[in-house]
């Protein structure tokens, strides 16, 4: 089975770099950005994520409009939000744009990664 | 916020926004100036107008005796008046029908005085008396022939006259008479001038007088210039007694004014034609009437009843208006509070979300690089201190997962949460509930008792919101009662020591469902009860089950969201109890199960 790539898309560039630290520790392969432009950048790349860990929250472009983005360049990716400044109404709106799930920073790294395996078979 | 309530209306009700008085005292300061304002606004204009009415009618009574009085007088004088025509008439007639010789014959003049005495009252004598003064001839019961007059004044003006009335004087017989006498010219041979005289007794004037009096006289007589009585008075004495007559009429007028106090009587005074005399009469007043009296005491007793009863009304009203006013100042006041605490509580979970999703992001980088230190030790078997290090680096970890329960809460309660509305059966939220917490209350030896009622109608509301509200408030209540049974020094008596949970649930209105949870525990202050439903406010000190203080805060959250209301009462010593109602669902309600 090919190794699961992740992109985590934070402006808290500390979580992201640790979480795709630990990540990688699991056996995943993933990468930590700061903001919308650099996750397309990452997109357009040879190296594809087949899952996206999005903050909802960023400076710039947010993440309800990323993920708009993502979808637009590839309605496979599946994207999970991840974010300490959730609120249901951004989730509904998120599921209704092809949201994967919603989870709330800080996350259990166990489900987390049941989350990705999980989003990652779809 | 300004009461604007009464501060408009009138500055009678300044006691009202007087922070000195207590708020008992600022009402009863309204009602009493409502009492009298409104005392004054109807009694006043009923006062007027009695007052107006009284003197209408005494102004009408006045009047008609105004009237009566001039009436009685007219008579009066008109009877006098034609008595003493009659007698100038037979007076004139015998001196013309009669010579001097003729009259001067004592014999003829008895046959005369015969006649005239039959025909008129009260004639005493008459008699001739000459020019020089001396009576000639005599026919009476008196002897008076000889005795000379020619210095009565009487006399005089009857050798001027046609004919003349005098003043009631006592002269030679010595008692009160007046005379009729006329005078004629004599022949060359004979008297020049002679005075045919008739005296007439005065009670012929009182038998006269008397004749007028009716029932509403008060007194009449005659009295002359000289102010002496010429006739008997009721009350001012005897003929010929003094008699101050003030005001005298010209010519045949009649003078009529008020006498007496308070208007007893009105006196008319009239003269009567070719006479000395003053006519009197003192005509009843309408003090002194019975129709008077009775419109008095009618006015009087109609104004001290109506007076009565609306003064009755008015204090009944005006104690009614200030209660009404204070129930509604004071409706008004809790619901300004209970928006106030909402407010509060609301600005309380927006505040709590912001500093919720503020910590989080740090909160994330510390789990995460606790986490990844972790995970770095597990693959590294030979650090030295690995172990101490994984159990510091666990307890960070529970810390952090401390730390994310209270913030998800912390947005839990902000947000309310999502509902899921659907139609539920309180009774079997309650025993479902209840089957969760049975254990752990048995454990506590505290008896759970449900008081439910049947049929009781359905709601809309959350399933699982409602399962946790409940949760909440039993939970609660197991708590106070096992941390108070915990603090009790007796062992023995904490053994035997037993709690209680009352659960009941009724529909009295068919609007409202209502549960009540009551619980036997220690009760709370006034001050605790005031913020029991404020995030973060908790009272379990105990460290083993050391609250977030978000439980009730979450509970009133969802109540609110559902419609309903959640209340408290506690008392020290006895317990707590925990009231919350939710709209009965109907037909006709919202979408948000509202009715």
């Amino acid at each position: 089975m090919d190794t699961i790539k992740i992109l985590i898309v934070d402006d808290e560039t500390e979580f992201g770099s640790t979480l795709a630290e630990r990540l990688e520790l699991r056996g995943f392969a993933a990468k930590a950005v700061s903001g919308a432009e650099e996750a397309l950048t990452v997109l357009t790349s040879d190296w594809r994520p087949q899952v996206v860990l999005l903050d909802l929250m960023m400076p710039g472009i947010d993440g309800l409009t990323t993920l708009d983005l993502i979808k637009k360049h590839d309605p496979r990716i599946q994207v999970i939000i991840l974010t300490g400044h959730g609120s249901t109404e951004s989730g509904i709106i998120g599921m209704r744009r092809g949201l994967f799930d919603y989870l709330m920073k800080p996350v259990d790294i166990g489900e987390l990664v049941s989350k990705i395996k999980e989003a990652s078979t779809v | 916020m300004k009461d604007n309530s009464f501060g408009s209306l009138c500055p009678l009700f300044c006691g009202l926004h007087n922070k000195n008085l207590s708020t008992r005292e600022r009402y009863r300061c309204m009602r009493n100036s409502m009492l009298i304002a409104m005392l004054a606004i109807t009694l006043i204009p009923m006062a007027i107008i009695s007052g107006i009415n009284f003197v209408q009618y005494r102004q009408l009574l006045q009047n008609e005796s105004y009237a009566n009085a001039r009436w009685s007088a007219e008579s009066a004088r008109a009877t006098i008046n034609a008595y003493l025509e009659k007698m100038e008439a037979a007076i004139t007639v015998v001196l013309d029908s009669y010579t001097f010789e003729d009259l001067t014959d004592q014999q003829q003049l008895d046959q005369i005085f015969r006649r005239l005495k039959e025909e008129h009252q009260g004639l005493v004598d008459i008699g001739v008396i000459g020019s020089d003064g001396i009576q000639i001839t005599y026919a009476g019961p008196y002897k008076l022939v000889g005795k000379n007059y020619n210095d009565s004044i009487w006399f005089h003006k009857a050798l001027t006259r046609k004919i003349y009335v005098s003043e009631v004087f006592t002269g030679f017989r010595n008692f009160p008479h007046f005379v009729v006498a006329a005078s004629k010219k004599g022949s060359a041979s004979s008297q020049d001038s002679w005075v045919l005289r008739a005296s007439i007794d005065s009670e012929t004037l009182d038998h006269f007088l008397a004749s007028v009096n009716t029932g509403a006289l008060e007194d009449i007589f005659l009295v002359n210039d000289s102010n002496k009585l010429q006739s008997s008075s009721r009350y001012h004495g005897t003929v010929l007694e003094d008699f101050k007559l003030g005001n005298k009429p010209k010519q045949n007028d009649i003078l009529i004014s008020g006498e007496g106090s308070n208007g007893s009587f009105y006196r008319a005074v009239s003269r009567i034609p070719h006479t000395p005399w003053f006519l009197v009469l003192d005509h009843q007043g309408y003090a002194k009437r019975g129709d008077w009296h009775s419109f008095k005491r009618g006015l009087m007793l109609t104004l001290i009843s109506c007076s009565l009863v609306l003064g009755c009304i008015i204090i009944w009203l005006s104690a009614f208006i200030a209660g009404k006013l204070r129930e509604a100042d004071e409706m008004r006041e809790a619901m300004l509070s209970e928006t106030e605490h909402t407010d509060k509580l609301a600005s309380i979970g927006r505040l709590a979300a912001g500093v919720a999703h503020e910590i989080n992001n740090p909160l994330a980088i510390i789990g995460e690089k606790a986490g990844l230190m972790q995970d770095l030790l597990e693959m590294d078997r030979d650090f030295r201190y690995r172990e101490k290090f994984i159990d510091q680096l666990d307890s960070l970890q529970n810390a952090v997962g401390r730390a994310r329960t209270i913030t998800h809460r912390l947005l839990g309660f902000a947000r309310r949460m999502e509902t899921s509305l659907t139609l539920v059966h309180l009774n079997d939220i309650i025993r479902e509930v209840i089957s969760f917490l049975e254990k752990e209350a048995a454990y506590h030896n505290i008896h759970i008792l449900l008081q439910l009622q049947k049929e009781l109608p359905v709601i809309r509301a959350d399933h699982g919101q409602l399962q946790q509200v409940l949760l909440n408030v039993i939970n609660n209540a197991i708590d106070a009662i096992s941390n108070a049974m915990v603090t009790t020094n007796n062992a023995m008596e904490a053994i035997n020591n037993e709690g209680e949970i009352h659960i009941t649930s009724s529909c009295d209105d068919n609007k409202t469902v209502m549960i009540a949870i009551s619980d036997t525990g220690p009760g709370m202050s006034t001050e605790t009860m005031k913020n029991i439903f404020e995030p973060f406010f908790t009272t379990k000190g105990n460290e083993e089950k050391k609250g977030t203080g978000l439980g009730l805060s979450i509970t009133y959250g969802i109540v609110q969201k559902l419609g309903g209301k959640i209340e408290v009462n506690s008392e020290i010593g006895i317990g707590t109890t925990f009231i919350i109602t939710f709209p009965v669902y109907s037909e006709r309600s919202d979408g948000n199960g509202h009715n």
